[in-house]
């Protein structure tokens, strides 16, 4: 008896080590080759000067990194990125919120109205970049016409920088709002009933049943979008290209476009990559610090 | 419990002050919410008809008539895309990455997760978050050394050279799903199994996966709509028009059409057309499936 | 080891082998042109050519022009992808491409070609002696311009020669109502060419190569400074058309075309092009568009005859089938390049070929060309791919006073430090 349960336990312990070499090495060769591999490559790529033939060989220290800081256009395409993110808490979230408490119970259509909202999210971003480059096209598109109809002048919002990042912005509230709207709906329909009486009866108004109950239990669903936002935001590429291909004078560019306008397209593999490198940190920066200070409780 | 009674503090001490508002009849609220929602539906939909309806027009009538519905209805723009042969393909194209990405990402991903959240061993704890580190940052960040990397192993301008990168970042994702998905399945199950002899193989094939369909119809979902509408790999993988997943489709024919708008217009509707059938028919997957993943990874 | 080695080999007969008796198939990527015309003449030629060479396939595939400079260098770095045949602007660009080993060395077979091509054409596709490609078409960019708008306007085209004749007639064509001129500012490249040819007007013909040389301060003397205050000074009569920074250069074919614009600084392509981009697909009529060269500044080294513009070409792709070169000269015939010049698709570079031209603006152009003491290659292709991009750039932010003529020659200088 006691010699069959060492021989099953050894057995077992034995077949713990097979199974995980049967099971684990598939995943872990793919990930390793496509995405740990060329994330140290890009820290290596990022001190030469290579237009990717044959290997890189002329050592340039921190120069890639020095002319991006200095580059005016990179700066820009940074600061983009925070008026995103910006963008995304001030406005997005707020107008998710407030579409996600008129939505989370049953009521009149609030399924219709939760499929259109969060239409736009699955569409491809590439698509609707095209579609609102349509829309703000200053010849052709509605938006002009219906300033014509009004009796001004045909408006040529992509044309100017200022407008130009307003549109790129209006596209990225249209289309991820309705994903934060299902995302708190989620939240809300996961708060306790009780908690919502208990303040009734307590003498809880409206706002105050907001802010004191729905604001706190909906707090993981809040910090989880923040963190989609702000993720989503440093990513950000997929618009930019059909609708402003980052002009003009390059005032709508995202550094991932700034990687793809000044690394890509030129074949400057050791710049593009020190771009890489620093969209990189960033992001690894603000997932950990975020995920420490936040989410430590989820 | 202790939210609950944290919470409960606050509107105490406000209690007299607010109690008469909250008898104020609520009649108009409905009427009111439904305004809000029309309005803000009506933004969201009306790019979209804009879109679909300006593609009926001609360039001409675009300009002279922006806002209204067209004079006469130009089915050819519609009809010339259906027959051709471009608009299927990248529409094939664009689903055969999708699906060998999926197949491979759930598959994998599966794999690994088992052993995440099954096997107890030195260093899986170490592993587990190697492979969650693919979360952390977007594949935009390496995509030059991934150029390089796929130009050198001979996948560039094949389907693979997209498949593979593409699956390997979403491998990250879909473990952590799966894996929180498949701690959830009772642990007497597994003890059962093996005590019977049945080993982690099997158990894996004919428990585990048939008890998780729903996580696993998760990562699929979450891998089938990223692939479908990822740019940024193809674009820089592909060459060969002939390989087009529809976002690369869709630029190389507004590319070529520039000046005419009704039919890039044209074009964009009938290729967004697909996700907007597959998204109406099976609304409830994709959204719990693009939501719940969010939220559980 | 052995065992290993002879397998291979063995392996690689089977391949020759099979090579040998299935086709040979060239891959040619040319530039998506809009006009029928050119692309006919291709097949036709394509199709004698498989006629006369059995078991060699030409396969035909085209880009549209940004698609094109996006998508050419990633193509060149895979062996499977790399087209054997590709347009080509020559310059840096191409000379860059030859460094990377992107090209091959076709100087043998080429060598026959000097015979009917001038040797200035020729030399457009050498790097250090070598010969990587052949040359096709030449061109001139210059100020296109609608003769009943100028006519409305009460401007004569014959009258501008100076700079400032042609601000003036810049005011007088706005103040009659009409859109002066058409720029494709989404794209940029458009707007380098005003940059690129007040370059030339103020420093003449030596301009590019001493800054290139680092004389003077290189891209930061005054010479480039000043090209930026003149574009500045034209770009602040707000001449161009409303929302430039967002047209694409197509789209501004099609304005000119639809005659909704009187002037358009650009290459001799827009003859082709601007009757498909426009909205009823037919465009201006030849006999109302003329052309002036453009205009001299005071005090500047350039001359009026000076002309930039392209020598344009096919490269040949490192690894290309050794038929490509043969196709090449087969291309480069006579019969076939007056045939080209007929039909006034391109300006060719085969001697005693721009007697068939027949379109009169077309005619004009080359005897511009023919004149021409000093022909500057595109900035944008002579300077390479990085530092071409970056002119590109500050043309644009120059003329619409984002940037100072100062800061922008300053950006291409540092550009050209940074390749």
């Amino acid at each position: 008896m006691t010699v069959t349960t060492i021989q099953e336990s050894k057995g077992a312990a034995g077949g713990v080590w097979v199974a995980a070499l049967i099971f684990l090495p598939p995943a872990l060769l793919l990930f390793t080759v496509f995405v740990i591999l060329p994330i140290g490559e890009a820290a290596w790529y990022g001190f030469y000067n290579w237009d990717g033939y044959n290997r890189p060989q002329n050592f340039v220290g921190l120069k890639n990194y020095i002319s991006l800081f200095n580059n005016s256009s990179f700066r820009t395409a940074l600061l983009n990125n925070l008026i995103i993110i910006a963008v995304s808490l001030a406005i997005q979230l707020p107008l998710a919120l407030a579409m996600a408490l008129l939505l989370a119970r049953r009521a009149f259509g609030s399924v219709a109205f939760r499929l259109i909202f969060f239409l736009p999210y699955i569409l491809a971003d590439v698509a609707a970049g095209l579609i609102f480059r349509f829309i703000f096209d200053g010849d052709y598109g509605p938006l002009s016409g219906a300033t014509q109809a009004l009796g001004f002048g045909p408006v040529y919002m992509l044309a100017s920088p200022t407008w130009a990042m307003v549109a790129l912005l209006v596209v990225i509230v249209w289309k991820y709002f309705g994903f934060h709207m299902m995302l708190f709906i989620a939240g809300l329909q996961g708060i306790d009933r009780n908690l919502y009486e208990a303040a009734e009866i307590d003498g809880a108004g409206a706002f105050q049943r907001f802010r004191f109950v729905t604001i706190p239990q909906l707090s993981p669903m809040i910090k989880l979008s923040v963190f989609f936002s702000v993720i989503g935001a440093l990513q950000f590429f997929d618009v930019v290209v059909p609708l402003t291909g980052g002009g003009p004078f390059n005032a709508t560019n995202t550094m991932v476009s700034f990687l793809y306008l000044f690394g890509i397209t030129r074949m400057r593999v050791g710049f593009g990559s020190a771009v890489g490198v620093v969209l990189f940190v960033i992001c690894v920066t603000f997932a950990f610090g975020y995920r420490r200070l936040l989410m430590r409780d989820d | 419990m202790t939210e609950q009674l944290t919470i409960a503090a606050p509107w105490r001490l406000v209690r007299t002050r607010r109690r008469s508002r909250d008898q104020k009849p609520f009649d108009l609220f409905p009427l009111f919410r439904l305004a809000v929602l029309l309005l803000v539906s009506s933004i969201v939909l009306l790019p979209l008809l804009a879109t679909a309806i300006g593609g009926f027009k001609g360039l001409g009538e675009l300009r002279t008539n922006p806002l209204g519905l067209p004079h006469p209805w130009q089915w050819r723009n519609y009809l010339d895309i259906l027959e051709s042969a471009r608009y299927w393909r990248v529409l094939g194209n664009s689903l055969f990455i999708a699906c060998f990405t999926v197949a491979i990402t759930v598959a994998l991903a599966a794999m690994a997760a088992f052993a995440f959240a099954h096997l107890k061993f030195f260093g899986s704890r170490f592993l587990f978050t190697y492979m969650t580190l693919g979360l952390m940052f977007p594949i935009a960040t390496a995509i030059l050394p991934l150029f390089i990397r796929v130009r050198d192993l001979g996948l560039l301008d094949t389907p693979w050279g997209v498949i593979l990168p593409q699956s390997a970042f979403y491998l990250a994702m879909a473990v952590l799903l799966l894996r929180n998905g498949f701690r959830q399945l009772p642990s007497e199950l597994l003890d059962a199994a093996l005590v019977d002899g049945c080993g982690y193989v099997r158990y894996f094939l004919y428990v585990t996966l048939p008890l998780s369909r729903p996580i696993l119809s998760t990562v699929a979902i979450i891998a089938f709509v990223n692939s479908w509408n990822n740019y940024i790999v193809p674009l820089i993988m592909l060459n060969s028009e002939q390989l087009y997943p529809w976002p690369l489709g869709m630029m190389a024919y507004e590319g070529e059409y520039m000046t005419s708008w009704q039919l890039v217009l044209a074009f964009i509707t009938l290729t967004i057309l697909p996700a907007i059938v597959m998204f109406l028919l099976a609304q409830k997957h994709i959204v719990a499936g693009l939501t719940a993943g969010a939220v559980k990874g | 080891m052995k065992f290993r080695t002879f397998a291979l080999a063995s392996m690689g007969v089977a391949l020759g082998a099979t090579a040998a008796f299935a086709d040979t198939t060239i891959r040619w990527l040319h530039l998506s042109n809009d006009d029928a015309g050119t692309v006919e003449l291709y097949n036709k030629i394509i199709h004698d050519f498989e006629a006369e060479n059995k078991g060699v396939k030409i396969q035909l595939q085209d880009l549209e022009n940004e698609a094109f400079k996006a998508k050419l260098p990633t193509m060149l770095q895979s062996e499977k992808d790399r087209p054997n045949i590709f347009y080509s602007w020559g310059g840096g660009v191409m000379r860059a491409q030859a460094k990377a080993g992107f090209l091959e060395d076709i100087t043998a077979a080429a060598a026959p070609l000097a015979n009917t091509i001038s040797p200035t054409a020729l030399e457009a596709f050498q790097v250090d002696g070598k010969t990587y490609g052949v040359p096709q078409n030449t061109g001139e960019v210059v100020f296109f311009y609608n003769k009943k708008l100028f006519a409305q306007a009460g401007v004569k085209a014959e009258d501008i020669k100076t700079w400032d004749d042609f601000l003036a007639a810049v005011k007088k064509i706005k103040a009659a109502g009409i859109t002066p001129i058409i720029v494709g500012g989404g794209e940029k490249w458009p707007m380098h060419f005003y940059w690129s040819y007040l370059v030339m007007r103020v420093g003449g013909a030596h301009a590019l190569d001493d800054a290139k040389a680092g004389k003077d301060g290189g891209f930061k003397n005054a010479t480039f400074v000043e090209a930026g205050k003149r574009l500045h000074e034209l770009a602040a009569l707000e001449p161009f058309q409303a929302g430039y920074l967002s047209t694409s250069h197509p789209q501004a074919e099609g304005m000119f075309g639809d005659g909704k614009g009187a002037i358009e600084l650009m290459g001799q392509w827009l003859l082709t092009a601007q009757g498909p981009n426009a909205a009823d697909g037919k465009g201006q009529p030849i006999d109302n568009i003329g052309i002036f060269s453009f205009p001299t500044l005071p005090g500047g080294k350039g001359e009026a005859t000076d002309t930039l513009g392209g020598i344009n070409g096919w490269l040949v792709g490192k690894g290309a089938p050794k038929e490509t070169a043969e196709f090449l000269k087969f291309f480069s015939q006579e019969k076939y390049q007056r045939e080209a010049a007929a039909k006034g698709v391109y300006i060719p570079v085969v001697k005693g070929t721009e007697s068939a031209i027949e379109n009169p603006v077309l005619k004009q152009i080359g005897a511009d060309l023919a004149k021409t003491k000093y022909h500057q290659n595109f900035f944008d292709q002579d300077l390479g791919p990085s530092v071409g991009r970056v002119v590109n750039d500050i043309s644009v932010a120059v003329a619409a006073g984002k940037m100072s003529p100062e800061d922008g020659a300053a950006a291409v200088q540092q550009a050209w430090d940074e390749q």
